[in-house]
């Protein structure tokens, strides 16, 4: 049995006029703009990873990589008698119904060009929108991908996230973080004030300005209550908070000031009258 | 303390710093060592390029010109170098790293922060901590002016060394809250050795352009 492979490429699949060879040559080109698309958008990031932040790389090799793949599709549609300059008249009614069916679609398309364009959000931000919180992973054209502290991966639509109230944790270069420390009332407020503040100053992300501050902000049921109020880094306020409170509390008691107890004193109206039954009895049998 | 030990066949760089130890084994043919001071923005963590020097305040006459010494912190980098490539092992520091705000907390920048006097002359530093910088501030406005610090970016910085660390800068300032700070590529005394620069080895390109500090000098 002979193959003849001329006869075969010309054989119809069924489409109107398109035969085997083209849906072939309509592949290979889509498949060779793709190859291409991932090996120029992978040099790119390459090329780029010292001169540009992740979230601007990571837009500009997706940018190239979905150019070329658009290019390579446009420049195989001939294959399949598909006319372009058709397309443009059918373009508009099929638009408006495609508008119409895949309208959460293209309402999170646009939400992602805002995004991108406002950035309210950055690859790499921490943030919260609509009870999520975690640090932003990528920023898609339809959905941004947020990683939550504890790992868990969630997929957000742009329309959600540009509809949304978003707290960008680290959008300001600095951020404050505060403590309220109890010292026992027989401890001298002003001496832990001042061992507070020398530990502070001796933390190198306790930012120096804007200046902390440390007072006695009331005076509670067990003991006075200090506030400590100190600016960060916004990237390494967690590890500044973390670090510092247990700083401060071991210092404090190195000195002598310790905190205090939940503690209540009682006073009786007419006084206290301790019963001893074991001495009344003693004394009745004498 | 920094050392190279060369045991069972293993070439090792060992820094001990307090009680902090770093140990890399290091695998060369050909490669050597450089150790010299770098641009100050490194430690504990690299979080950011600009460096903020504070200073007694200084009122300047419109037009005129006054070259001081300050004191700036010094960092050593350690490098490997072979005959393709320059690459960062290690940096370290004798003294304390401090940190700062430059500008509103919207859209200030984190700074290294360090408080210097001011000097008319080379003021004598502790060495691998401290370094000299020569500053020449020109008051290009048209009002007296009081500055109190300034504000680099480091990629622009250049170190040179031999007895002691010397870096030179020019502040030039345009107006009440606008000055633009730069480094000048000459040694302060002939015959010094320049630096390693840090973000030449991490090849990122640098340009030379020199910061604008929007936010006031006082």
């Amino acid at each position: 049995m002979n193959f003849n492979v001329t006869e075969i490429l010309e054989m119809p699949v069924g489409i109107g006029d398109i035969t085997l060879e083209h849906l072939v040559y309509f592949i290979v080109i889509l498949t060779l703009g793709v190859t291409v698309a991932r090996i120029v958008s992978k040099n790119v990031r390459r090329a780029l990873t010292d001169r540009l932040p992740k979230s601007e790389r990571e837009l500009v090799t997706k940018l190239i990589y979905y150019v070329i793949v658009v290019w390579a599709f446009v420049f195989a549609l001939p294959q399949l008698n598909v006319d372009l300059s058709g397309l443009l008249v059918a373009g508009g009614i099929v638009g408006l119904v495609i508008g119409f069916a895949s309208q959460s679609v293209v309402s999170n398309l646009i939400s992602g060009l805002f995004l991108m364009f406002e950035r309210p959000i950055k690859i790499g931000d921490n943030i919260n929108v609509s009870g999520v919180t975690g640090s932003v992973e990528d920023i898609r054209v339809l959905s941004t991908v947020v990683k939550m502290y504890d790992g868990i991966y969630v997929r957000i639509p742009n329309e959600k996230i540009f509809t949304s109230n978003i707290t960008n944790y680290v959008q300001n270069a600095a951020r404050r973080f505060e403590y309220e420390i109890g010292i026992r009332y027989q401890d001298d407020a002003d001496k832990a004030i001042r061992i507070t503040r020398g530990v502070i100053a001796s933390h190198p992300f306790a930012l120096k300005n804007p200046a902390p501050s440390v007072y006695v902000d009331n005076l509670g049921d067990d003991g006075v209550n200090l506030m400590v109020r100190i600016w960060a880094p916004a990237r390494e306020w967690w590890d500044v908070r973390t670090d510092l409170l247990w700083r401060i509390k071991q210092e404090l008691e190195a000195n002598g000031i310790e905190m205090p107890f939940p503690q209540r004193t009682v006073w009786f109206a007419d006084g206290l009258e301790v019963k001893n039954r074991a001495a009344r009895k003693n004394e009745r049998e004498e | 303390m920094v050392e190279a030990e060369r045991a069972n066949g293993l070439l090792t760089y060992r820094r001990r710093c307090g009680e902090q130890t770093f140990e890399r084994i290091l695998v060369t043919k050909t490669g050597e060592m450089i150790i010299n001071p770098v641009e100050p923005v490194n430690l504990p963590k690299e979080i950011t390029n600009y460096l903020q020097v504070e200073f007694s305040p200084m009122v300047l006459e419109p037009g005129t010109t006054q070259t001081v010494y300050l004191k700036f912190p010094v960092e050593i980098g350690v490098f490997l170098e072979s005959a393709k490539d320059i690459e960062v092992l290690d940096v370290f520091a004798n003294g304390s790293q401090k940190y700062t705000l430059y500008g509103p907390q919207t859209n200030g920048v984190i700074a290294r922060y360090h408080r210097s006097a001011v000097y008319s002359e080379i003021p004598s530093v502790e060495c691998f901590c401290e370094g000299v910088m020569e500053l020449s501030i020109t008051n290009a406005s048209r009002e007296w002016v009081e500055v109190s610090q300034v504000v680099f970016d480091s990629t622009d910085m250049k170190i040179y060394y031999n007895d002691f660390v010397t870096t030179t800068a020019t502040m030039n300032i345009i107006s009440a809250n606008l000055a633009e700070t730069d480094f000048v590529d000459a040694p302060l005394r002939p015959g010094m050795v320049k630096s390693v620069e840090l973000y030449a080895a991490r090849k990122i390109p640098v340009i030379n352009r020199g910061y604008l500090m929007e936010w006031g000098f006082t």
